[in-house]
């Protein structure tokens, strides 16, 4: 049994399946370290030191697939990677296809990966800072799987010249106008920044929220589906959901028309005489 | 009156309209430029509301002030809601904030009917004028067109906004005259084509200035009258022939307050407008045609979809082996997308596919299991009848506690 440890990074994981391969170890035989977490059976087997014998000819869109694969945080993260790579480099290429056992797993994999960075599109919640120095612009996001690097890209073409952070648990993100800065372990300064963050104007963004549900229509099963309760905590609307749900239990659920617009004071129109002449 | 008074009053009268669509705009990106915004042709849902529906874009109406009647609207004239106008300004203003938070994807204007049919038009464009050429935003903006507007300024319109749409509100002519006296089909129409010769114009013309790049959409009324859903979805073909929509959108009729006799008071028909959606996507993506889905007038079943319903009436074309059906027709197995289509024949250009291929795909077996073959299955529900079938497949909805009082 041979034991690895990537330190969670692609490129390191690259060299090392290539040793492997090139020795043609099966992936039966390997395990790599996940989460700091040491393998019950790891053994003291050391790596192979030279490249060995077979030469796998492996295609560019094999490790693109494989590249965003390895975003997903989970068991298995690096060894499901060179079992796929094992089996193609060994000319099956079903390894890849969804119809097959490994393969649905790498889909599912990819596709929760794609998911994850279009919540960090739709979810992340910028708050304007004071005029300085630092960014303009900051946000605190918990994403499931290791995409804020990759996918923060979509803010520079959005947010213009604005500088902007967005600090997770893990990593972090900064855009100073000119480059992405990214880094593995989120300086506590830019956390603080983000969880800190005053935001005295939010009041505009609840009160849309508030008055575009529509409670005849409440169907909160179709939002869990869509927009899941872990984001609720960072989303300034996320506090409202309940209450919004449960007035709408209790009698709103009548009419579209949001509580607190009734009796405000309605005024009906009358057509004046040259209104009447534009509309016939 | 504040702002945020005349934001609660807008949104509120806005959430009638079913989209909220933020996709089919071109590539633009503000990276290192002055101004703000961006699309690459996704669209991104930034929150959901309890509705279920999703928050893409400020929706908003200028002003709910509205010379016409319409029997379905909450802003009609002889409803008794307050009223209130933004400036242009205040809606830029709106827009650009919730634009930098990240809560929204741009900005689809609406605007109840004032002085004029020009005059309203004019205002929703100087509020997309204004954005796009005093703030250089180059996110969305999706404007309402008013049907009786001068053609010119539709076209002008389509030159500030990724998105134009008409509202066609209710399919018959007698249905409008009944619950929308002020509106006609005809111009309607006339609108929608003004539109399509715009798009049509600029087509193949990579040089021509944009119109309209996410082309035009509408939205129907479901249940605020009796037009039947075979009626409905006819004349949805219709609209996806003739003037080339993106979409229609289907709108289940909530109930108003103060609510007129003419409409109904009961829930909104969600499930009825969920079946006319499954509809409207088989039209759009599977090649069906309305007449298939219907065999006369009529509604769709509300207890099983419509490609299951279609199934069931053509047992002659299944089961299917998918080893060796067309795409098209495997894409027509109840339970079966277009994207397992897709899997599966990429996977039989390697091997043979197996009844457990289809376990590991996300299709939903309970359905499609009578009508596929595979190397390894055949299956034995293909000799019972359709309405045993039937009887197995249908959705039963939850028992329910009797009222106390019968």
């Amino acid at each position: 049994m041979i034991h690895l440890d990537c330190d969670d990074l692609f490129d390191t994981w690259r060299q090392q399946a290539r040793w492997l391969l090139s020795h043609e170890v099966d992936p039966s035989l390997v395990s790599w370290a996940s989460e700091g977490v040491a393998d019950l059976f790891a053994s003291d087997d050391a790596p192979p030191e030279t490249q060995g014998p077979f030469q796998a000819r492996i295609p560019r869109t094999l490790l693109d697939t494989l590249e965003r694969a390895a975003r997903y945080r989970g068991d298995q993260r690096w060894s499901l990677l060179y079992e796929v790579l094992w089996r193609v480099s060994h000319g099956d290429r079903t390894a890849v296809l969804a119809g097959d056992k490994l393969g649905s797993e790498l889909q599912r994999r990819i596709k929760q990966i794609q998911r994850e960075a279009h919540h960090l599109h739709a979810f992340v919640r910028f708050v304007a800072m004071p005029e300085g120095e630092g960014p303009h612009y900051v946000a605190w996001h918990e994403p499931a799987h290791d995409i804020l690097h990759s996918a923060s890209e979509h803010f520079i073409g959005r947010m213009g010249r604005h500088r902007w952070l967005i600090a997770t648990p893990r990593d972090g993100v900064y855009y100073d106008g000119e480059r992405l800065i990214h880094q593995r372990r989120c300086p506590i300064e830019w956390q603080q920044l983000a969880q800190n963050a005053d935001d005295p104007h939010s009041d505009m963004w609840l009160t849309y929220y508030s008055h575009i549900f529509n409670p005849a229509r409440l169907n909160p099963t179709v939002m869990q589906g869509h927009l899941p309760m872990r984001f609720w905590k960072n989303l300034p609307e996320g506090a409202l959901i309940p209450g919004l749900i449960i007035q709408a239990r209790t009698g709103k659920q009548q009419d579209g028309q949001a509580s607190g617009i009734k009796g405000r004071g309605g005024k009906r129109i009358t057509l004046g005489d040259a209104e009447r002449l534009q509309n016939p | 009156m504040e702002l945020i008074d005349k934001l609660s009053i807008l949104a509120d009268a806005a959430k009638y309209d079913a989209s909220c669509a933020s996709s089919g705009a071109p590539k633009r990106s503000s990276e290192g430029k002055s101004g703000l915004g961006s699309t690459n042709g996704m669209g991104i849902c930034h929150s959901y509301t309890p509705d279920g529906r999703c928050v893409s874009l400020l929706k908003i109406l200028l002003t709910n002030f509205c010379l016409y009647d319409c029997q379905y609207c909450v802003n009609r004239r002889s409803s008794d809601v307050p009223r209130v106008r933004f400036t242009p300004e205040e809606v830029v203003t709106l827009t650009l904030d919730f634009y930098r938070r990240n809560c929204v994807s741009g900005l689809f204007l609406s605007s109840g009917i004032i002085r004029s049919a020009d005059y309203t038009m004019e205002q929703l464009i100087r509020v997309a004028k204004l954005l796009r050429e005093e703030h250089e935003f180059r996110g969305y903006i999706h404007l309402k067109t008013i049907p009786e507007a001068d053609p010119a300024l539709i076209e002008e319109a389509g030159r500030y906004a990724d998105r134009l749409s008409v509202n066609i509100e209710l399919p018959t002519d007698a249905s409008l005259q009944t619950l929308a006296p002020e509106k006609q089909l005809g111009s309607i129409k006339q609108a929608m084509q003004t539109i399509y010769t715009g798009l049509q114009t600029v087509l193949n013309e990579p040089r021509a200035p944009k119109f309209a790049p996410a082309g035009q959409s509408t939205q129907m009324i479901v249940g605020a009258d009796d037009t039947d859903d075979s009626t409905i979805l006819h004349s949805a073909q219709a609209l996806y022939g003739n003037f080339r929509l993106r979409r229609v959108y289907y709108s289940a009729f909530s109930p108003i307050p103060n609510s007129p006799k003419s409409v109904p008071l009961a829930a909104p028909p969600l499930m009825r407008e969920h079946r006319l959606y499954q509809a409207d996507f088989l039209l759009r993506n599977y090649g069906f045609t309305a007449g298939e889905l219907f065999k006369g007038p009529g509604h769709l079943a509300l207890d099983i979809d419509p490609k299951l319903a279609w199934a069931l009436e053509n047992r002659d074309v299944f089961p299917l082996d998918l080893n060796h059906a067309e795409a098209s027709l495997i894409a027509r197995i109840p339970g079966i997308g277009l994207r397992t289509t897709e899997r599966l024949v990429e996977l039989r250009r390697q091997r043979r596919i197996r009844y457990e291929d289809l376990t590991r795909m996300r299709c939903v077996l309970a359905k499609a299991k009578p009508f596929f073959i595979t190397s390894d299955y055949h299956p034995q529900q293909a000799e019972v009848t359709s309405h045993l079938l039937y009887q197995q497949l249908r959705d039963r909805p939850a028992p329910q506690q009797m009222g106390l009082w019968g």
